[in-house]
């Protein structure tokens, strides 16, 4: 018998896939290019999987993020656009497993037989990935194998949640005999082949050995990378983990913010998914302890509003901090925010409910021109924002899950 | 109001890409009539089209105006289609008007019609005006293709068909010659390879065999564990469904596959109660989760059918990937969610024996070393028994501050939630401190405790607060190494987690707080154990391979190579492969890791990806290609052993190809053909609505879609009539799709021919449920989407493509217009009505089916459910409007499904010429250029009528390989 959950950690913290197949396009062949003029994007998607309680959430006068209950207050407002009555169609009888859907748009996520379709984070990642030594980052503050991000099979990803696994990963070092054998051998077929299309390009139609060569130049090139990031030294940050056992799940959400902001500052990725779901167990916030999930299920009692807006508050609070955090690096053109898209949302709009309307969505940063709060006056798909992100991230596609069409929700 | 159009053009879209861009006749001729056309063929097929291309010239042109102008010309056009100008550019139009012409659509019913030498002029002249198009002279291998190759050649059965990119795009062929071979779908090919000859050959041997005997189930939720209850030496099992509606399944402890690999499983079973009907035994794997009210989705790894009062034995094969589970679900209708009931499924145990090999030692190793000696110590089995907890495989043990008899300490190490272990409170209340003492005797590093409540009580005594304190004598504690809260009302396991591993021989779990619902100080635990990091490693037997020299490596290379090219080879040709085999034997010394190298090359070769068979006599490329259409993978060795003296043609041909057919390895085709063809494939992408249909289920899903791949390998094998492609009185059945159809009488799960009575409106493809299921949009039926669907594939309908930015339409059945007026609202606006007076009618035959396949006289109307969804076996719908499956096609009236088909079915010609384009595109990669349609639509009206499923499919693949030189 496999025991817990140690080793099931280092099970999802070494299968994460540092050079993931399946990935489209990955720009491999321009894996070494000289550091560009232009600022980086970066992206971070997260989702807290039990939602928002709208009602604090929303800002009560159209417009003025100074009347939401839990936004006022923010560090920086004006960069902040809170978007109202989004929502994910085909999510009527989904309840929880809305949640695996919230970055794929993919309906009826509770069918005993649904596959999930690619989720947004994947897509961006093939395109930005290729010049990091992470072309992804996917978090979760919980061990169960799948959070936010899908691959172009439908396929959960695992994410990493151990803090300390994560922090090894992008910063520390690795014994890596096996890949390199894997490496090694890979480059030995690759030459096999090449040899082969020596002999193969006398009979064969020369166009078809062309792009037979060509498919193995691109590996070759894939190869050099993987070879490259094995053999370059990663970035040495002086920044530690919190360690507040009192706290311990208001403490992993700050440590993976602040991993999150680490990544992105020494471009180790440019791609993150950070999955909030704690549904089993009771967690300790500031001023409420409690199940959250039993708490979500708040039925308008009061009493336990209370304290379900206690774990939410802990949550922005943290999630402020980093916003705050990002504003203060400064990059050549503004700040780490200001090139970094931020999106904090759900899949579900009530979770009292289990409905999945009117999805609390807040996107900051990016260099928008932000508008504080924006209200649709139908119910929107949230692809059609995933769609528009994917435009203001240079992916020209004309749809993406369920979109209809880019609606330019962020522009001004 | 919903924003999002349906997808019904998308799907159109998606149902058949369109090929317009793509007609590829290389025609520069034509024929002036049949007998001509007959002589010609013994020309051979290139003199034929050069020579007829002179008498067709000008006649076509004549004959389109004598019989098509009279309408289509001018701004009035009919439909808006004029072909007074077809210039030099080939335009959809010219494809709709070849096959409207050629299935006899056009010229309409009351119109003068051309003979039949005047129709074939026409065709031969359109034909003639097509475009050339180039593709590729091969086709890559698909995934399937490569997993299935890969396997044959390797001797062994994994399925990492998904472990590989799906790189078909929007073709709905896997074969098509368009889509190029990419760096990821090969590069995955690099890493599938890697895991495939580890599994054929693994690098630190074979994990012995070992076995396992479990009657206990994992704990579930209080409100699913009173479906199961303890009878006579096992358990019984009623059937439920949780409320999401997936399938309750009930977990095996005690059995975790130590490494991936097949596995035996035997059922020890019998059926409890007073029905005709059997019990199913669904058998399904997946990580164990325990979930509140809905568990992960598992696979559905086979179905037993308990029929006998007596315990039986019940065998089936199943893969498992290491630390999976088993979960059984027992499925009958009288059971449904009956507590304490005494009907079901008993199971006495289920006994778990694997890895298991075909044979010992096992096919690989014949496949990959053949001519050597192996030596292998003889294959052992095991016994396991993993009902120990971790406490007790250290050697450790409980004691407790107090407990109330009947509620021991034991009860905490049975691995139930359900029993559990109790502070005294009769007939004297314990004082606190509660606490238990762990015992750890051997000092193991311990990492934490797994902690349970007992589920399903008044929650008295579950544990608030605690601390964790170690002592090295059991008398003096020191400080806690931690201590927290726990969730009370909660039945999973929260986990204890030290901070540093604790070797200390004993360890206090003081309860520092705890529930009670009077305020006495009491305490209970349903489970405790602590964390450690042991895992025993797998033992593993090793086959020795008795060759080391280079020469005998290259004769394995060369036999591996010349199966998967399908040729004989060069030294040349293999000259690089052996090459690195060979520096791999000089580096490492170890001859099966040098053999592993060098296969990896051979299955990410060109040779084997691209172009196999070409690389010695044409019988070996006639052999790559039988293979591939056939069974999806490279030829066996007696077929290969045929091409030696190139003997692969004629009448041996003839006889190979029969072979073929008949072996089991033809179903691939089949079960392919029904993917792509039939699009099966997006099965399990859509799923009806459980608030419309709550009796969908596992069973269902798992046995619809094998029904119409059974009932098409039994048409070609059999060599039915084309006509019950579309209409029989049989089909293949069990129980659940009997009870699905209304058919009495049908017990058990094995799947058999059955006939329909008459009063049954089923029968050809177009009344299966799983055609039915997967022409809906997911949610409910849609006449558009089963009209372009049946138009499309089986009725072989060209439709234009949809416009640019029309608006499309939701079918909304709970609006307050019937359905029918919304769809001909859309149809009544001047660009859609051209079409989908041709499209809809398709779809309004099939009416009476509703999204499960299930037959209906009414719609169902969805009503709102509050708050969470709760599955309910009564749905959440209300009868709405009565169902109409009239309509029209081609002037002719039909009052439902079975005047439908038989509409279909008074033009046969058209479903065999529709059914034979298909299959060749299937097999050649691409659709038929119009001079191959017209050697199509010749094989067809040779049969005079009576098209037989078997020779057409036969006639193609002897036709494509004569195209195959061209």
């Amino acid at each position: 018998m496999i025991d817990w959950n140690r080793r099931e950690i280092l099970k999802y913290g070494l299968a994460f896939p540092s050079l993931p197949i399946g990935i489209q396009e990955l720009a491999y062949g321009t894996a070494f290019p000289e550091r560009p003029e232009k600022p980086k994007k970066r992206i971070l998607l997260i989702c807290n999987s039990l939602g928002f309680y709208g009602k604090y959430f929303f800002p009560r006068e159209r417009g003025e993020l100074n009347t939401s209950t839990y936004l006022k207050g923010f560090s920086n407002p004006e960069k902040l656009t809170v978007v109202e009555n989004l929502f994910h169609p085909g999510m009527e009888t989904s309840n929880h497993d809305s949640e695996k859907s919230f970055l794929t748009g993919a309906p009826h996520p509770e069918s005993p037989h649904f596959t999930n379709t690619v989720s947004l984070d994947q897509v961006l990642a093939s395109k930005m990935g290729g010049q990091t030594r992470f072309p992804f980052l996917s978090f979760s503050i919980y061990d169960r194998g799948w959070g936010c991000s899908w691959n172009d099979q439908g396929v959960a990803i695992p994410p990493m949640h151990d803090e300390e696994q994560i922090y090894n990963r992008l910063f520390g070092q690795e014994d890596l005999t096996a890949k390199k054998r894997e490496i090694r051998q890979n480059q030995i077929v690759l030459q096999a082949l090449k040899h082969d299309l020596l002999v193969l390009e006398k009979t064969e139609e020369k166009s078809a050995v062309e792009s037979y060569r060509r498919l193995i130049r691109q590996l070759e090139n894939r190869l050099e990378h993987e070879v490259h990031w094995l053999s370059a030294p990663k970035p040495r940050v002086s920044a530690k983990l919190n360690e507040d056992p009192e706290f311990a799940f208001s403490t992993k959400v700050s440590n993976l913010f602040r991993l999150a902001r680490l990544a992105f500052q020494t471009d180790s990725t440019r791609v993150i998914t950070l999955s909030l779901d704690w549904i089993y167990g009771a967690i300790d916030v500031p001023g409420a302890s409690g199940g959250w999930h039993t708490l979500s299920h708040h039925g308008g009692r009061k009493e336990t509003l209370q304290k379900l807006s206690c774990v939410e508050r802990d949550i922005l609070r943290h999630f402020d901090q980093f916003l705050k955090e990002m504003d203060q690096v400064s990059e050549p053109g503004g700040s780490l925010l200001d090139h970094t898209t931020v999106v904090m949302g759900s899949n579900f709009g009530d979770s009292s409910n289990h409905t999945c309307q009117n999805l609390p969505t807040l996107v900051a940063g990016g260099g928008i021109a932000h508008q504080q709060h924006r209200v649709l006056e139908a119910p929107t798909p949230l692809c059609n924002l995933w769609l528009e992100l994917l435009h203001r991230h240079d992916i020209d596609v004309d749809r993406f899950g369920s979109s209809v069409q880019d609606m330019q929700l962020l522009a001004n | 109001m919903v924003f999002f159009p349906n997808n019904a053009h998308f799907f159109l879209n998606e149902i058949e890409a369109w090929r317009f861009s793509r007609i590829n006749p290389r025609g520069k001729c034509g024929f002036s009539s049949l007998a001509f056309l007959v002589a010609l063929l013994f020309l051979g097929p290139c003199a034929g089209r050069q020579a007829a291309n002179l008498l067709a010239k000008d006649n076509g042109r004549a004959i389109l105006e004598k019989y098509c102008l009279d309408c289509h010309q001018g701004d009035q056009a009919e439909a808006g289609q004029d072909f007074s100008d077809l210039g030099g550019r080939l335009s959809p139009i010219t494809e709709l008007i070849f096959e409207n012409v050629a299935t006899g659509k056009m010229p309409p019913a009351d119109a003068d019609h051309p003979d039949k030498g005047e129709k074939r002029l026409l065709l031969e002249w359109l034909a003639s005006r097509s475009p050339q198009v180039r593709f590729p002279s091969f086709r890559r291998l698909s995934r399937s293709e490569f997993v299935q190759s890969s396997n044959d050649l390797l001797g062994i059965r994994l399925d990492l068909t998904e472990r590989i990119p799906d790189d078909r795009g929007s073709f709905r062929f896997d074969s098509n010659r368009r889509i190029a071979l990419s760096q990821e779908v090969l590069s995955s090919y690099f890493s599938v390879a890697d895991q495939m000859l580890e599994f054929a050959l693994p690098r630190k041997g074979f994990p012995v065999e070992q076995e396992w005997v479990t009657n206990k189930l994992k704990d579930s939720h209080s409100s699913y564990n009173i479906y199961v209850k303890d009878f006579r030496d096992g358990l019984l099992f009623s059937w439920t469904r949780a409320n999401n509606g997936n399938s309750y399944s009930f977990f095996y402890d005690h059995f975790e596959p130590p490494v991936s690999g097949w596995y035996e499983l035997t059922f020890d079973a019998a059926k409890v109660g007073d029905f005709p009907e059997t019990v199913s035994l669904q058998v399904h794997g997946g990580k164990y989760y325990f979930a509140d009210d809905r568990p992960q989705p598992q696979r559905l790894l086979g179905v037993i059918s308990l029929d006998n009062r007596e315990v039986q034995s019940h065998k089936i094969m199943v893969f498992l990937e290491k630390g999976e589970n088993v979960s059984v679900h027992l499925h009958s209708k009288h059971t449904f969610r009956k507590k304490n009931s005494n009907a079901g499924g008993f199971i006495r145990q289920m006994r778990a024996r694997g890895p298991v090999h075909e044979s010992w030692p096992p096919p690989s190793f014949k496949n990959i070393f053949p001519g050597l000696t192996t030596h292998a110590e003889k294959r052992t089995v095991l016994s396991r028994n993993e009902s120990r907890t971790n406490l007790q495989k250290i050697g450790g043990r409980l004691t407790v501050s107090s407990f109330q008899p009947g509620m021991e300490k034991e009860k905490m190490q049975d691995g139930s939630n359900q029993t559990f272990w109790h502070t005294r409170f009769h007939p004297t209340l314990a004082k606190g401190p509660h606490f238990v003492v762990l015992e750890n005797p051997m000092r193991v590093p311990l990492h934490g405790l797994r902690y349970a409540t007992w589920s399903g009580g008044n929650g008295n005594g579950q544990v608030k607060t605690y601390s964790v304190e170690s002592s090295s004598d059991g008398e003096n504690w020191n400080e806690p190494i931690v201590s927290g809260k726990l969730e009370t009302r909660l039945a999973n396991e929260q986990f204890i987690v030290f901070r540093k591993p604790v070797d200390l021989p004993f360890l206090r779990f003081l309860i520092t707080d705890s529930f009670s619902i009077d305020g006495r100080s009491l305490a209970s635990v349903g489970k405790l154990d602590v964390m450690t990091r042991v895992e025993p490693p797998v033992p593993t037997q090793s086959i020795e391979i008795l060759g080391s020299t280079a020469v005998e490596l290259e004769g394995c290379i060369r036999s591996f190579a010349e199966r998967a090219f399908s040729s004989r080879l060069a030294s040349s040709d293999l000259a690089p492969y052996v090459e690195i085999g060979r520096q791999e034997l000089e580096r490492t010394g170890d001859f099966v890791l040098a053999a592993r190298l060098a296969i990896k090359a051979i299955l990410s070769s060109p040779r084997f990806l691209l172009f196999p068979g070409k690389y010695s006599n044409d019988s070996y490329a006639r052999a790559a290609f039988l293979a591939k259409v056939f069974w999806r993978s490279v030829p066996d060795q007696k077929l290969l052993e045929v091409c030696r003296e190139n003997r692969l043609s004629g009448r041996i041909l003839d006889q190979q190809i029969k072979k073929m057919m008949s072996d089991p390895r033809s179903r691939r085709m089949v079960q392919s053909l029904a993917r792509q063809w039939l699009n099966l494939r997006a099965w399990k992408t859509i799923s009806p609505s459980l608030k419309l249909y709550p009796l969908y289920d596992d069973l269902l899903d798992h046995f619809l879609p094998m029904e119409t791949e059974m009932y098409l390998h039994y048409l070609i094998q059999e060599n039915r009539p084309v006509s019950e492609l579309i209409d029989s009185d049989y089909s293949f059945l069990n129980q659940r799709l009997a009870q699905h159809y209304g058919i009495p009488g049908v017990f058990g799960t094995h799947m058999r021919k059955v006939a329909f009575p008459d009063d049954v409106p089923r029968g050809g493809l177009l009344t299966m449920g799983s055609i039915l299921k997967v022409t809906t949009d997911g949610f409910d039926t849609s006449p558009i989407l089963r009209g372009a669907w049946v138009s499309r594939n089986i009725a072989g309908i060209p439709l234009s493509p949809p416009p640019e930015n029309v608006k499309a339409i939701e079918p909304d059945l709970q609006s307050a217009t019937s359905l029918r007026e919304q769809i001909d609202k859309h149809k009544n606006s001047e660009s859609c009505a051209s079409c989908h007076k041709s499209i809809d009618p398709y779809g309004f035959a099939l009416e009476s089916f509703d999204a499960s396949g299930q037959w209906r006289s009414r719609y169902r109307t969805r009503l709102p459910h509050r708050g969470t969804f709760q599955y309910r076996q009564q749905g959440y719908y209300k009868m709405g409007d009565e169902v109409d499956a009239s309509g029209e096609i081609n002037g002719k009236e039909f009052r439902g499904v079975t005047e439908f088909k038989a509409l279909l079915n008074s033009n046969q010609q058209r479903i065999a010429y529709n059914f034979a384009r298909k299959f060749f595109e299937y097999t050649n990669g691409y659709a038929p250029d119009f001079i191959q349609r017209l050697e199509l639509l010749k094989m067809i009206e040779d049969q005079n009528g009576s098209c037989h499923t078997g020779d057409l499919v036969r006639r193609i693949v002897v036709f494509s390989l004569e195209e195959l030189n061209r």
